[in-house]
């Protein structure tokens, strides 16, 4: 198929129709309302649904009920719209339901701005809802790359049965690139028979399903967590993703950075290298799991002398940095939180400054 | 191609706009970066221009983004105020209806896309309809829901719904930014005239950006081409582009 401009909102609400999702449940919030008004047009094309909701309360519920009839089901919202989301995103995580939830950040806390930030990674990768359940969390740095991870985020939602999310800043969510939807990515929906409350006149057992969070027998309870703990641990080995830049260099300085704040570091990168200086970047393209190993590697060539997070937010990847180099390195940290992304002069100086 | 920096405007036509200019057109057509480049030519052909950000849908990649640029080279731009530029509201500064009272040689009325973003136009039936007014869609082929003929005539059909105002006359934007080749301006220009032919509208004029402008034959247009360097970048271009 021949390549479309498109908006990153606009690209994952296709990418969503294209790996099979007839179902969109959202409440609009600016950086992400593109999505809702895309899909507004085209799910009835496809003979799909999109039902909004009266709040992003009621939504996650509603995502809660198609994914637990075993139905290919997306959400999109931004960061105070996932706040509300967060208990049904326990519900569900704790539920074994597959579902896809994308963020298109913006500034926080609270109401905070319509811009873009990275101010909900410890939200997404350390919880945001209650108790011991985690999300695969993807990190795209583009517009291709928000496509691919939607189409994909629905086949692993199936293999692990659980939310997914695609974390994605505002300029994700605005900026127009060209893209293609890779027609490999679209996978058959799992069999669900053995678990989705899809009613009895297709399966072929009498086994009734039940789709449910509580869990009154410790016993029980202590069970649905080590499954979904076997999950996560699953994850860790099978679905890290991230990318090295100039990292088969001998460079002085390791950035860690995710998303479009990655690409700032590349042009910077680039400019360094004019100047004679090497520096080097691993970014994360799934931030949980989280690519450890990756890290260390990186950070413990000899060559690299000092190891920088640089993120838009106050400091939140930076701990998980941390806790991959192991002490092997000081770790640094370099952020901006207001809207305004970092300008790629100002990633140089303070790059400069760990030389 | 020294002399090609030269001309003032491409192909075998110039382009001699004036008046009030409309820029509508389906959401993402390139409505803010057709309206500001066209600034630049018209104010460095030597005439008085004046461009206003009616986009209130859009909270990213507004025109507001060019001004320091275009209050650099002269030309009057219309905001809202400072202190509301990042709210997500829609605000209408009072001075545009006084710019359509008084425009200057040329008038830019950046509006907001689809139907939705020119529903402002209706608020400023008043002012607009004392006056002669160029009402122009932008087309990019490239983009969701206008890759035919019928997409096109549909946007256009819910624009003068909305608006209460006639479209005029047609830019075509065809292009995919950075990977755009001189094939895909010729196919929209294809598409373009074929939307002509079935509107009866006249091609203003057609966009490519500088760097692939040389490429392209200039004959095969019977409409004029503007340049387009572009000015909506994100951050990790800006700065490659500075000279821009």
């Amino acid at each position: 198929m021949a390549k479309v401009l498109m908006k990153g909102n606009e690209a994952i609400g296709e990418a969503a129709i294209r790996a099979g999702c007839l179902n969109y449940f959202a409440y609009p919030i600016t950086p992400q309302s593109e999505v809702a008004e895309y899909l507004a047009k085209r799910m009835p094309e496809v003979g799909g649904v999109f039902l909004q909701g009266e709040s992003e309360v009621a939504v996650g519920y509603m995502i809660f009920g198609a994914a637990g009839c075993g139905e290919r089901v997306m959400t999109t919202s931004s960061s105070p719209g996932i706040s509300l989301m967060s208990e049904a995103l326990s519900y569900i995580a704790a539920a074994q339901c597959p579902a896809v939830f994308v963020n298109i950040m913006r500034g926080g806390p609270g109401l905070g701005g319509i811009l873009p930030s990275q101010g909900d990674y410890f939200q997404a990768v350390k919880g945001g809802g209650h108790g011991d359940y985690h999300l695969l969390v993807f990190a795209p740095d583009g517009v291709q790359e928000a496509v691919e991870m939607t189409m994909n985020a629905f086949t692993l939602a199936e293999k692990y049965r659980g939310p997914v999310m695609i974390l994605g800043d505002g300029m994700i969510g605005q900026m127009m690139e060209p893209v293609e939807f890779p027609d490999n990515l679209k996978s058959e929906p799992s069999n669900k028979d053995a678990w989705a409350t899809s009613g009895m006149d297709k399966r072929k057992s009498d086994k009734r399903n039940l789709v449910r969070s509580l869990f009154l027998d410790p016993t029980e309870l202590n069970a649905n967590n080590l499954a979904l703990k076997a999950k996560y641990v699953q994850m860790k080995k099978e679905e890290i993703l991230y990318e090295g830049y100039n990292t088969d260099l001998d460079y002085k300085v390791l950035i860690v950075s995710y998303g479009t704040m990655s690409r700032v570091c590349k042009t910077s990168i680039d400019m360094m290298k004019e100047e004679g200086i090497e520096v080097g970047l691993l970014r994360p393209r799934t931030l949980f799991p989280f690519p450890e190993e990756a890290i260390f590697k990186a950070a413990t060539r000899e060559s690299c002398k000092a190891v920088i997070s640089i993120e838009m937010s106050m400091g939140q990847m930076v701990e998980d940095v941390e806790r991959c180099v192991r002490g092997q390195r000081k770790v640094d940290f370099y952020g901006e939180c207001g809207g305004d992304i970092p300008t790629p002069e100002k990633i140089i100086e303070v790059v400069k400054g760990l030389l | 191609m020294i002399w090609i920096n030269n001309v003032a405007g491409y192909g075998l036509k110039n382009i001699d706009i004036k008046g009030i200019v409309i820029i509508c057109g389906n959401y993402g057509s390139g409505k803010t970066e057709t309206a500001v480049n066209l600034a630049i030519k018209r104010k460095r052909d030597g005439i008085d221009v004046k461009i206003a950000d009616l986009d209130l849908v859009n909270p990213y990649f507004r025109t507001r983004e060019a001004r320091v640029l275009l209050e650099s080279l002269g030309v009057s731009v219309i905001l809202p105020d400072r202190q509301y530029m990042h709210a997500d509201l829609p605000i209408l500064a009072p001075a545009v209806a006084g710019m359509i009272q008084q425009p200057s040689e040329l008038t830019i009325l950046d509006a907001g896309g689809d139907d939705v973003g020119v529903t402002v136009l209706a608020a400023l039936e008043n002012h607009l309809s004392k006056k002669k007014v160029h009402m122009l869609q932008v087309v990019n082929p490239y983009r969701p829901f206008t890759e035919e003929v019928k997409g096109c005539i549909r946007i256009k059909e819910e624009i003068e719904a909305t608006s209460k105002m006639k479209i005029t006359g047609l830019v075509g934007n065809a292009n995919l930014i950075d990977e755009t080749l001189p094939e895909h301006i010729y196919k929209g220009y294809d598409l373009l005239k074929e939307l002509s032919l079935e509107t009866g509208l006249k091609i203003e004029f057609i966009t490519a950006c500088s760097n692939i402008i040389s490429q392209l034959e200039l004959d095969r247009f019977s409409c004029p081409v503007l340049e387009i360097e572009r000015k909506m970048n994100p951050p990790w271009k800006r700065l490659r582009n500075k000279g821009v």
